[in-house]
């Protein structure tokens, strides 16, 4: 027995509500893990963006398109490694319509050398080449609209309207979470000799590869400069960027979600408070004797701050405890095959357990402030109470 | 071994002063057991906690075992408890999570004494006591007298020159409280420990050699 074993100890002295307690405290930490893992699966594709990609959109808005020519400007533009292309197409699985899954048209050859990460077999990528109605899938995607390799199917155009009609010439996963796994990809020659010759020759984006990661900036601003005189202008930025402008949108619901956990951390610190409150009152007169015995008030401080800590460390090893195999076995499992679109990455983040543990164990000790102070500076007799 | 010269103790309650000591003078000899006995506010605990030296005095001198408690700081009281006054309470004041023995032991704690000393300390304590086959019980699963000389031990493990004992027999029956004061004189004969005792009871205090009436802040 030493003195922190001793504040320890008395962590299961009311046992009852010790658990409550701790129980109370373990499913605020689950919600507050939630919340938080929430916010880092929508900053995932901030976080894993590639360094060597920029994309370069029109200058106007995300929605206007680029002449097709541009990219071959981009490609002899000094610093760039790659350049290749998409379209937002839009697409809707008319047997799933309520299923939202990227669709895109892309340059097969070189969208993959662009895009590096998607791992497809070589039989698989020979087929998508050769077929120009070909389509590759991601494999969440595959599992959700149950595609296989060499199956047909038919998407309802919503951008360009009309159906069209895919064959699926391989499934892809990715080496990096830089790649959403739920995409439709296919060929846009497809989609631009189908469409009327005044929207022909069009890109949504063009997104390039740079030689050197730190000559990103330099090499975006080059890309912008050399279509300045044109008559459209663009606006290019690293990947991160340009996925943070996308995150932007969602600032109102990342707001809400941290004010959420705000209070979440609140009612942990007014459980945390109650309970040690209580616990103080009632062994006033231990305190006494432990004074009378000779401990000093720092003691009696140290005694109610450790319980505090070891009880605000029990709630949160629970809390994460209980958290974990919810979210990645359970929720986030069925997140990412379900609705991997949006959320293709829900697991908790080593960041997100660390902050809720640190929260649990620095609000435990928080709310045992005000008692440890109260308790430390009673004199002894009136914690014994032995005014006679 | 404890002088009181001329000792008052006053209480501020709201706009009143109550003067609970009025100019006591008592000495307790080194080795002696003496009885404090009166009604309820005549004082007696008030005199035990400034000779324990868990209060202060308004005014006077209290000596104490060759100290001046008058001029000490609350960190020189604390540290004058621990080495030189053994406590036994009423009610026993045992910590319910810790066993028998780590009761005793808890003392022992302040000291740099190693853990492995401490636990062989402690364990003498409670033969001394008649409880070393209880060592692991944790205070629930002793009866009242057992838990009272698990605080005896507690009070004599850090072999204190005084004991003082604020009516050690009050929640016992009376086969356990005489089984506590034969172990008070015990302490007092054989180990010879000086032994400050308030009690109501006077079968228990005619077990101390020497009994001090109070009432109203003074000797009768």
């Amino acid at each position: 027995m030493n003195l922190v074993s001793l504040a320890v100890r008395n962590v299961g002295r009311n046992r009852f509500r010790t658990s409550l307690t701790v129980l109370g405290v373990a499913v605020a930490v689950v919600a507050f893990v939630l919340l938080r893992t929430v916010i880092s699966s929508m900053e995932v594709a901030v976080t894993h963006a590639a360094h060597d990609r920029i994309g370069i959109r029109h200058k106007v808005s995300f929605i206007m398109q680029l002449p097709r020519r541009y990219v071959d400007t981009v490609r002899q533009t000094p610093g760039v490694h790659s350049a290749t292309w998409a379209n937002w197409f839009g697409g809707k699985d008319p047997r799933n319509p309520r299923e939202f899954f990227p669709t895109m048209a892309v340059d097969p050859p070189s969208f993959l050398d662009v895009y590096d990460e998607i791992a497809v077999s070589p039989a698989d990528r020979e087929r998508w080449f050769a077929d120009r109605q070909g389509a590759l899938v991601g494999d969440q995607l595959a599992r959700l609209l149950h595609l296989r390799v060499g199956d047909t199917v038919t998407l309802a155009g919503t951008i360009y309207p009309g159906n069209w009609v895919f064959h699926v010439s391989g499934i892809y996963t990715t080496t990096r979470r830089s790649m959403d796994r739920s995409e439709f990809l296919f060929h846009w020659d497809y989609l631009n000799n189908a469409i009327p010759e005044r929207r022909r020759d069009q890109v949504g984006w063009i997104i390039a590869r740079v030689d050197n990661p730190r000559q990103a900036t330099g090499v975006s601003a080059g890309i912008d400069r050399a279509f300045d005189v044109q008559d459209i202008q663009t606006l290019s930025m690293s990947e991160r960027s340009m996925n943070l402008s996308f995150m932007g949108m969602m600032s109102g619901v990342l707001a809400a979600i941290n004010v959420i956990s705000g209070i979440i951390l609140l009612i942990l610190l007014m459980l945390f408070g109650n309970t040690m409150s209580m616990g103080v009152r009632e062994r006033t007169q231990e305190y006494g004797v432990l004074r009378a015995l000779g401990f000093l008030p720092k003691h009696i401080a140290g005694f109610i701050l450790g319980e505090a800590a070891a009880l605000g460390l029990t709630a949160g090893v629970l809390g994460l405890a209980l958290s974990y195999p919810f979210v990645q076995y359970g929720l986030g499992r069925w997140l990412e095959e379900n609705m991997g679109s949006m959320v293709p990455y829900f697991r908790i983040e080593v960041a997100t357990a660390a902050l809720a543990l640190g929260f649990s164990l620095l609000l435990g000790v928080a709310a045992a402030v005000i008692p440890a102070l109260r308790a430390s500076r009673l004199t002894v007799t009136d914690a014994l109470r032995r005014i006679d | 071994m404890v002088q009181l010269t001329n000792v008052v103790k006053t209480f501020q309650r709201g706009a009143e002063v109550i003067t609970v000591l009025d100019g006591l003078n008592v000495t307790i000899a080194e080795g002696s057991f003496e009885a404090l006995m009166g009604p309820s506010g005549s004082g007696k605990s008030t005199l035990l906690n400034l000779v324990a030296g868990l209060d202060r005095a308004t005014s006077g001198v209290v000596n104490v075992a060759g100290q001046d408690l008058t001029t000490m700081t609350d960190g020189d009281l604390a540290a004058f408890r621990a080495r030189y006054i053994g406590f036994i309470f009423q009610s026993y004041n045992l910590m319910p999570v810790l066993t028998a023995l780590e009761n005793v032991e808890l003392p022992l704690l302040l000291t740099k004494i190693p853990s492995a000393d401490r636990k062989k300390r402690a364990a003498t304590a409670l033969r001394v006591v008649g409880l070393e086959d209880r060592a692991n019980h944790y205070p629930r699963m002793l009866s009242g007298g057992q838990e009272q000389r698990v605080a005896i031990a507690r009070a004599i493990v850090n072999d204190p020159k005084i004991i003082v004992a604020d009516e050690p027999t009050g929640d016992l029956d009376r086969k356990s409280a005489d089984q506590i004061l034969a172990l008070l004189e015990k302490l007092n004969k054989d180990f010879k420990k000086t032994i400050v005792m308030v009690t109501h009871d006077p079968e228990a205090a005619s077990h101390a050699r020497v009994t001090h009436h109070l009432n109203k802040g003074a000797f009768q």
